[in-house]
């Protein structure tokens, strides 16, 4: 690693980018260079921008989601004379009476502003639970991710570093995780862990779980490579436990891969997650969960409102294109024999 | 190592992955609380006796070490249980609905193929111009649209608005003609793939996307070899050279590929059977969940994930068989 720290200096950010083939590969590892070629990205400044917005929009849901409110001329809407309107839950449900069920988008005959993406069957604003759906999917995708992040750096941690037959014991398991499809893996586990009252929380970490498999393998073969380095024979000579070995050296030099696998694998899990809330064992109603929505949406509105079904799906596109493009351009920047 | 030797090792590592994949699907079913009798009465009132006498004859009254030997003696004999609350075997369940995921499955692979190579080839062959820019554009939105909610927008689109396409069902080919209203096979064959259309795609676009991706790098690092540069400086022909030197060698990864997205296929099978009311292994499943009819629930978990296994197994026999340059069984 030391080369890679003098080399970089020499190659400073915005230094013309050299291209030849046979340039020393580590010289390209570097955090300070990649860094700096993904700024130089398209695609991946495009996906950060989209990941950063959606992040910040479910930061602030609460308050962005009555921005359709008081941007759109809410004083007509029907929680407008609330106390605390920055606050309101997007689960609640208007009165009785004043709701205004399955209105459509603000550009559609029929449509109001107050409403820029419509009302649901039940009246509530379609704009502010698609925000709020941000909120779920985002930490959703990433708590599930981490969970996978954490158990697989661990699995493949110490079975690389050990190898024999505790490395055959646990890539066994962990191809065995592989093997069922992850979606019923999950499913049998949240059915039957749960009680048979499925909760969003159960699918994090089902899927977290699930994940496990990936990212153990990652960094399995970058320990495999890793553990052969001198500095790992010097600790070992020097009387350093293995614990502190792994922890102190094999994990940190063996993580950028992983970080970027994680970066692409938030968009899988929220692709699960979704498609396990469409089932109904994720995010239960009236949680404004994305794939939730469109249960509702497919169930009963496929023909009376398809605007039901239209923006929910297109919030989840857009969220793990953002991640995708994100971790594409990360991957680039860090494997540079697959130059675009 | 032999080919022979490999392939009668590859087996041999298929096993206990299997057994893995029965003591994950025993212990999850078995973590469920309260017995199983119970769960499938569903809080009805019935006398301790009966509940007694179920057990008994299921054999549910045995410790668990126990059961789990049962369970396995079975498999291994072919037998994946007994469904109490269907009162029928889980096999006959499953031979029953595999058809219908069967077709949708192979009709998405084939999809998702045919689509694919072709694509990536031509933006392989034009880099960084803009037909390579819209392959792009496909694979990652390819990539990151959920298939159900393709699969919702493709039955607003050609069954709601248009009315062209049928939104649910699936019509089988394997069944008489007359049964299911159709005069003859070719009327048939032609409903099968009117309703066959909109899910196939729906559960195809995630594979071609990864396909296209694979593909797509895999011609530009195949026309960047020595012996393509070599066939050029000859003066043989560019269609010559995709065709003879590059897409050969670029295919192996698509095979690869193709096992491994087996099981994503299957999980997708499972969303798509819901949205369009197809009556297959994914729907069978979703139903034995609802219904908590462990069994049943064993028996397609375990199935599913041995699918995948010998899917796996037999790609990587393959891969062997056509690569004269993999070395088998070498490990890192």
């Amino acid at each position: 690693m030391a080369t890679t720290e003098s080399q970089l200096e020499e190659q400073e950010p915005g230094a013309p980018e050299a291209t030849t083939d046979d340039e020393d590969v580590e010289a390209r590892v570097g955090w300070r260079y990649t860094l700096a070629k993904v700024k130089r990205d398209a695609t991946a400044r495009i996906g950060f921008y989209i990941v950063a917005i959606v992040l910040v929009i479910a930061a602030f849901a609460a308050v962005d989601s009555n921005l359709s409110r008081l941007t759109f001329g809410a004083l007509s809407d029907y929680r407008a004379a609330q106390a605390l309107p920055f606050f309101e839950h997007p689960t609640a449900l208007p009165e009785s009476g004043e709701a205004q069920r399955n209105v459509p988008p603000a550009f559609v005959d029929g449509g109001t502003l107050s409403h820029p993406l419509g009302t649901d069957p039940q009246g509530r604003d379609y704009f502010t639970r698609i925000v709020y759906g941000s909120q779920v999917s985002v930490s959703v995708g990433l708590v599930a991710t981490a969970i996978g992040l954490i158990g697989g750096t661990i699995v493949g941690a110490i079975s690389g570093y050990y190898g024999g037959w505790v490395d055959d014991v646990l890539m066994r398991a962990v191809e065995t995780l592989y093997a069922i499809p992850p979606l019923v893996l999950i499913i049998v586990f949240i059915v039957f862990v749960s009680d048979g009252s499925p909760d969003i929380r159960y699918a994090v970490i089902g899927v977290g779980i699930t994940f496990i498999p990936v990212f153990a393998r990652i960094i399995r073969s970058r320990v495999l490579s890793v553990r052969e380095m001198d500095y790992i024979e010097a600790a070992r000579a020097a009387g350093v436990k293995d614990r502190n070995i792994i922890r102190r050296h094999v994990i940190p030099n063996s993580f950028a891969p992983v970080l970027v696998y994680a970066t692409l694998q938030i968009g899988v899990t929220i692709l699960i997650v979704a498609g396990l809330s469409f089932l109904g064992y994720g995010a239960q109603p009236p949680t404004p969960d994305w794939g939730e929505m469109l249960r509702i949406a497919h169930g009963r509105y496929m023909h009376s409102n398809i605007w039901l079904s239209i923006w929910p799906g297109l919030a989840i596109l857009v969220t793990i294109m953002g991640f995708n493009l994100f971790g594409d351009g990360l991957q680039d920047a860090l494997d540079p024999r697959i130059k675009n | 190592m032999g080919l022979l030797k490999y392939t009668i090792y590859r087996l041999l590592q298929a096993i206990p992955v299997l057994i893995g994949i029965s003591i994950i699907t025993f212990v999850l079913a078995n973590l469920a609380p309260g017995d199983p009798v119970r769960l499938m009465l569903q809080g009805q009132q019935v006398d301790e006796e009966l509940v007694r006498a179920i057990e008994q004859r299921y054999g549910l009254d045995q410790p668990l070490h126990v059961r789990y030997w049962n369970y396995m003696t079975g498999l291994v004999q072919g037998d994946l249980g007994y469904s109490i609350h269907r009162d029928r075997p889980v096999s006959d369940l499953m031979v029953e609905r595999a058809g219908p995921t069967l077709l949708l499955v192979v009709s998405a692979y084939v999809f998702a193929i045919v689509t694919a190579i072709p694509l990536g080839i031509i933006a392989a062959k034009r880099r960084n111009k803009p037909t390579d820019h819209v392959s792009r554009i496909v694979a990652l939105v390819g990539v990151s649209t959920p298939s159900f909610w393709i699969g919702i927008m493709l039955i607003i689109i050609f069954a709601v608005q248009l009315g062209w396409l049928p939104s649910a069902g699936l019509v089988y080919p394997w069944q008489p003609p007359e049964a299911a209203g159709y005069d003859n096979h070719l009327q048939l064959w032609a409903a099968t793939i009117e309703h066959l259309l909109l899910p196939m795609i729906a559960l195809g676009t995630l594979q071609m996307a990864t396909l296209m991706r694979v593909e797509r790098t895999q011609m530009i690092d195949s026309l960047q070899q020595e012996y393509v540069k070599l066939a050029r400086a000859y003066g043989v022909p560019e269609r010559t050279i995709l065709r003879k030197h590059a897409f050969r060698s670029a295919q192996l990864p698509i095979i690869t590929i193709i096992g491994l997205n087996l099981s994503t296929a299957l999980g997708g099978a499972v969303l798509i059977e819901t949205v369009f009311a197809i009556n297959g292994m994914g729907r069978l499943f979703i139903e034995a969940i609802q219904q908590l009819d462990y069994q049943l629930i064993m028996g397609i978990t375990m199935v599913l994930g041995a699918i995948f296994v010998i899917g796996v197994v037999i790609t990587d026999i393959s891969y062997a068989y056509i690569d004269p340059r993999v070395t088998y069984g070498e490990r890192e």
